[in-house]
């Protein structure tokens, strides 16, 4: 019985491939959208991400989101150290900082300044050098993607390719020396800018004039202790702010979603994939249900029941739907595959295939409810009437 | 049920082989979606600090960052006298007795003005002798009526005179002698010396300098300043310990005793490094001290500091 239902399925090859085709087609897209769009989402957090070793971040409570710099009075730090339940709190700049690179072109960079003594915070991967090289005079650690792209250095005609920034290079930040004593593998972030690591008081020298510089306190909470217990207790003691890393995350995704076009934009684009697949599905499902009433009509005439039928019908439309998911989210993670290490926003958590799954069911759903209807009107004398 | 379809019906031909190929590409696809929500799902690596922070003895405590003096505090040596360095006696580092040479600046000048002076000297005694013998001379006229009263008062008071200006050209040559004194500075206290740029040949001028001649202290035991924020002020109480934790090497911490407060609290200079410094707050500045045996500490060093708190 169900192979006589493949078999009607199959054999009607141009309506079996563009069924296939509108699943895969829709799957496709809603899972590349949401893929490009949890991954632009992500790159707003890069920051965070690359550094989890401290438990809270301290910032000023006015803080919307990671790139929003409200910096603090130094002596903040002294505050939060003595808060109890803190283990150790650090420095940590963060700011943008003009790079003038060789051919007089300016580059504005994302300059992170780890605390002097420890150097907590710094990039997770080291791909040439190591952290400590900081200690250097002068030294900063330049992420791999800036060294080989938007740092290389430009060569003689615009025309002529540039030549990727080595340990030993120079750089200028705001008219101070840098010496590059390393390369990292960090995450991207958001505005792709060139990440430059450096120490917090050569931060403070390579910073424009301001009054406050403290960006955020990292802190580490005592074993044993709670976070949002001390995160609360610095709260109170110093009126700052305290997340722990998720929550930031939490915090700057809200503020992108909330203050961007980006979920919108991506919303229309996932929704207008499924209403495709539904359009094209339903469609092809209801004119190839047409085209073999003969059979179905038979069958019922032979005897069988609406509830045979029906389950003939899923079976049909479950082979599509399994199909076409696989192909159109087979394509997209290729896809991501593929493009690895170009710009692309591709970031696919579990999540997404499996609302892929549960969307591209409800389209077969929906198809299958619309034939049935068809079927259950079906009289069986139709074949003799043909 | 068994259904079957009459035998005079045919459902449309397909072929095994072509069919395959989809599932398989479906079933790769879920292997792609597999392997890329793998591959995303891996958390970034820690980077473990470089060097451990320093961690808080206490339960209760208030931080602060100290910078070592010496328990003297750091005494900047002024010149009394403004000239050319003749002569540096010690180097930084060097131990000093209270009392010893320092450098002594250039004093050709005040020891031709004191050999003038003693000249003087020689001159009012000699003058002095003159009056003596005219005055002895007029005295060993035994007729009364041979000298004239006045011109024998007047003698006297030569003598007088005479004397005077002997005691007036010492005490010239004293003041000379005090000034080419002064122009040898000394250490007011036993210690070391922590500074030096006193260099032969450089001018030192008589005035409070940003960059003193040379910087004395006592080393044993070292002092710490230790800076309070404003706002943790009151947590600090008298007498509670401290730990001090080197920076860069969390593993050499040592324990230190309460001294005193400093009674006026200061606005805090952050250290930037530029030539004008931001001031942001106003700090506490507690001093507390410690026994620096064999530790690899210097004077002008940072520390951070925990102090025990109630509060």
């Amino acid at each position: 019985m169900y192979l006589i239902a493949l078999k009607m399925l199959i054999g009607n090859k141009g309506k079996f491939f563009a069924m296939i085709f509108g699943v895969a087609l829709t799957s496709l897209i809603i899972t590349q959208q949401s893929s490009i769009f949890v991954g632009l989402m992500s790159r707003t957090v890069g920051f965070i991400f690359d550094t989890p070793l401290p438990d809270l971040w301290v910032m000023d409570p006015k803080v919307q989101f990671v790139d929003d710099i409200k910096p603090m009075q130094d002596t903040k730090l002294l505050q939060v150290r003595g808060v109890q339940g803190v283990e150790w709190a650090v420095p940590l700049y963060k700011g943008s900082i003009r790079a003038r690179l060789a051919n007089g072109t300016f580059q504005t960079c994302n300059v992170i300044g780890l605390d002097d003594s420890t150097l907590v915070g710094g990039p997770p991967t080291m791909a040439i050098g190591k952290v400590s090289d900081l200690r250097l005079a002068d030294s900063v650690i330049v992420d791999e993607a800036a060294a080989n792209g938007k740092l290389a250095k430009p060569g003689p005609t615009p025309q002529s390719p540039k030549t990727p920034l080595k340990v030993g290079d120079l750089l200028e930040l705001n008219d101070n020396r840098a010496v590059v004593v390393g390369i990292a593998r960090t995450t991207r972030t958001f505005q792709s800018q060139p990440v430059v690591y450096t120490t917090y008081s050569r931060a403070m020298r390579f910073a424009p004039r301001e009054r406050k510089l403290l960006s955020f306190i990292l802190a580490k909470v005592q074993p044993g202790q709670d976070f949002t217990t001390v995160a609360r207790r610095i709260n109170a003691q110093t009126g700052l702010a305290a997340y722990t890393g998720p929550q930031l995350k939490g915090l700057t995704i809200r503020y992108f979603m909330k203050n961007t076009g980006i979920p919108i934009n991506f919303g229309i684009a996932v929704g207008l994939g499924f209403f495709v697949g539904v359009a094209i599905v339903g469609q092809t499902f209801y004119s190839f249900i047409t085209d073999n009433m003969r059979y179905l009509g038979i069958l019922k005439a032979m005897g069988a029941k609406n509830n045979v039928l029906f389950s003939m019908i899923v079976v049909q439309t479950f082979l599509v739907g399994a199909l076409g998911s696989g192909i159109g989210m087979g394509i997209a993670s290729l896809t991501s595959i593929i493009s690895k290490n170009s710009e692309l926003a591709f970031y696919m958590p579990w999540q997404i295939p499996v609302v892929t799954v549960l969307a591209t069911t409800l389209i077969t759903l929906l198809t299958t409810i619309f034939s049935l209807w068809k079927v259950i009107r079906l009289e069986p004398g139709i074949v003799f009437r043909g | 049920m068994k259904l079957q379809l009459p035998a005079n019906i045919n459902l449309p031909k397909f072929s095994t082989v072509k069919f395959y190929i989809l599932p398989v590409a479906s079933l790769f696809g879920i292997i792609f979606v597999i392997r890329t929500v793998i591959a995303g799902s891996v958390p970034a690596p820690v980077a473990p600090p470089v060097v451990e922070p320093a961690r808080p003895p206490y339960a209760s405590f208030v931080a602060g960052s100290g910078i070592i003096e010496s328990i003297s505090e750091n005494i900047a040596i002024a010149s009394p006298l403004a000239g050319v360095i003749k002569e540096v006696y010690v180097k930084a580092g060097d131990p000093i007795e209270a009392g010893q040479a320092l450098f002594s600046l250039d004093d050709r000048d005040v020891k031709a003005e004191l050999e003038v002076r003693e000249a003087q000297v020689e001159r009012a005694q000699a003058q002095v002798q003159d009056a003596e013998t005219q005055l002895s001379l007029y005295q060993g006229v035994n007729d009364p009526r041979a000298i004239m009263k006045g011109e024998m008062l007047k003698r006297e008071s030569i003598l007088a005179i005479a004397r005077a200006s002997v005691a007036e050209a010492e005490s010239q040559a004293n003041a000379t002698k005090t000034t080419l004194e002064r122009m040898t500075v000394r250490s007011p206290i036993n210690g070391r010396v922590l500074q030096s740029k006193a260099r032969v040949g450089e001018f030192a001028p008589a005035q409070v300098m940003t960059n003193p001649l040379m910087v004395v202290g006592t080393v044993s035991p070292l002092a710490v300043r230790v800076d309070v924020d404003e706002n943790d002020a009151w947590r600090v109480e008298r007498g509670k310990p401290a730990q001090g934790i080197l920076r860069g090497n969390t593993e050499i911490q040592f324990p230190m005793t309460f001294v005193r407060f400093e009674p006026y609290v200061i606005p805090k200079r952050s250290l930037t490094g530029e030539s004008t410094e931001r001031v942001d707050t106003r700090v506490l500045q507690v001093i507390y001290s410690f026994d620096k045996n064999d530790l690899p500490i210097f004077v002008g060093q940072l520390v951070d500091v925990y102090i025990e708190s109630s509060k």
